[in-house]
């Protein structure tokens, strides 16, 4: 009977695994398949098609800064500057790990702060932001799907967040302003500011609850 | 690398790490824990996402037809063929980002003896808010009591140590607070090396740290 059972577990648990990766495949929403293309072949005309979505959603995101130091002109470079690590970089892009637009979300974020330290900086800076960024090299199907669901969960349900929690990760994300800064703009207390940015994130599906953290690294 | 940590970043160092907006000092602690701590560097690549989205909600500006030519000739330009750079060698197991804090700096960190059984290098890392440094205790050693008058972020690179609340190993991310008073003693196997971000200047509480206290002036560089 016991052995029964462990086979029955066995059976359940290599299942499982099969799903999960299936689940992982990766992305196929039309802008990951063209960023794949740019990578694979060059495909001037893939980069044209990625650069007319995302040139202006870039600008966008470059002209809703309020950090200190940046005005409105760096918009235009930061597309650029964007655009061509798209370009250079499109080969090292890998769809399992992350759809093309949080790729290049993060691309524009360190693009960012990179042009804003250079300005700011009369110092040399010593690293570029992208030091900085840690690829998660040694993902398991978990942690993969794990991202793929939030980027749909996300997708879903950022525009359904209450509009107190919607406002401040805008302010954080899009304006580029600290907790502690949003709380003086808000006149709100700190503690306030990082409960609505707790509460938001964990309606989106990002944090992981503490007893969930074991299973996922032990997996 | 996939052991369990028990002192992590607060959760809002992750969220402005991924928005971009945590300063330099800071974000090379809490990129250092995550090069040991995979359960914050998944947080982290899920954090991102939400940038993701927000960025892809946005209205959408207006782009000259010029910049996509612009760019394409930049493209097609001659690439500077870049010289592979020998990587040198960094020390093993530390994050790449403190290895070219250390290597590529220019003046190379000097330790400095701080006690007995203490020593400190100071990193060059172009910013003023924080002084960020290595510290290393010997094995076995105890650094002299202290206070902090201002924020202090410390990550374990390689050993471990223990003051009077806990151990701490390799990764872990441990935040100290004005007024916290700790006195951390380097495990006996070994000896224990940490990256730091000090806001301001440690007050050292002891008889004889009063006499130490002007060397323990904090120098942002």
């Amino acid at each position: 009977m016991e052995k029964i059972r462990a086979a029955v577990e066995k059976n359940n648990r290599s299942a499982a695994k099969v799903a999960i990766f299936k689940s992982t495949e990766k992305r196929d929403d039309e802008w990951s398949i063209l960023l794949v293309e740019v990578g694979a072949t060059q495909s001037r005309c893939a980069f044209a098609q990625l650069f007319e979505h995302f040139a202006p959603l870039l600008k966008s995101f470059a002209q809703a800064s309020r950090q200190e130091g940046w005005f409105p002109d760096l918009a235009e470079d930061l597309v650029q500057e964007v655009m061509i690590k798209v370009w250079q970089k499109a080969d090292g892009y890998n769809p399992q790990r992350a759809s093309a637009t949080t790729w290049i979300y993060t691309i524009a974020r360190n693009c960012r702060i990179d042009m804003l330290r250079r300005k700011c900086n009369t110092q040399h800076m010593l690293l570029e932001n992208e030091d900085y960024w840690h690829d998660p090299d040694e993902q398991t199907p978990v942690s993969l799907l794990r991202q793929k669901r939030t980027e749909q969960h996300v997708k879903v349900s950022l525009g359904l967040l209450p509009r107190e929690q919607n406002t401040i990760l805008r302010k954080v994300y899009l304006e580029g302003k600290s907790h502690a800064e949003a709380s003086q703009e808000f006149n709100l207390p700190l503690g306030t500011v990082k409960s609505r940015v707790r509460l938001g994130l964990q309606k989106l599906q990002i944090l992981v609850a503490p007893e969930f953290k074991e299973e996922l690294i032990n997996d | 690398m996939t052991k369990i940590l028990n002192h992590h970043p607060k959760i809002e160092m992750l969220v402005e790490l991924s928005a971009g907006t945590l300063d330099a000092a800071t974000a090379i602690c809490v990129s250092s824990h995550l090069h040991f701590c995979k359960s914050c560097r998944n947080e982290a690549a899920r954090l991102d996402s939400v940038g993701a989205q927000l960025m892809y909600d946005a209205i959408p500006e207006t782009i000259d037809d010029s910049l996509f030519d612009e760019i394409m000739s930049r493209i097609d330009q001659p690439q500077s063929v870049n010289e592979p750079v020998p990587e040198k060698p960094g020390i093993n197991g530390f994050p790449a980002h403190v290895n070219k804090l250390i290597h590529e700096a220019k003046r190379t960190p000097i330790w400095e003896r701080l006690s007995k059984s203490m020593e400190i290098a100071k990193l060059f890392t172009g910013q003023s808010k924080f002084e960020v440094a290595l510290h290393r205790i010997g094995a076995g050693g105890v650094a002299p009591r202290h206070d902090h008058r201002g924020l202090e972020y410390t990550v374990v690179l390689k050993g471990s140590f223990s003051d009077e609340k806990s151990i701490y190993t390799e990764g872990d991310f441990i935040i100290r607070e004005p007024g916290d008073v700790h006195q951390p003693m380097g495990a006996k196997n070994g000896e224990c090396i940490c990256l730091s971000a000090q806001e301001a200047p440690i007050k050292l509480t002891s008889f004889l740290g009063f006499f130490l206290n002007p060397w323990l002036r904090v120098n942002p560089m």
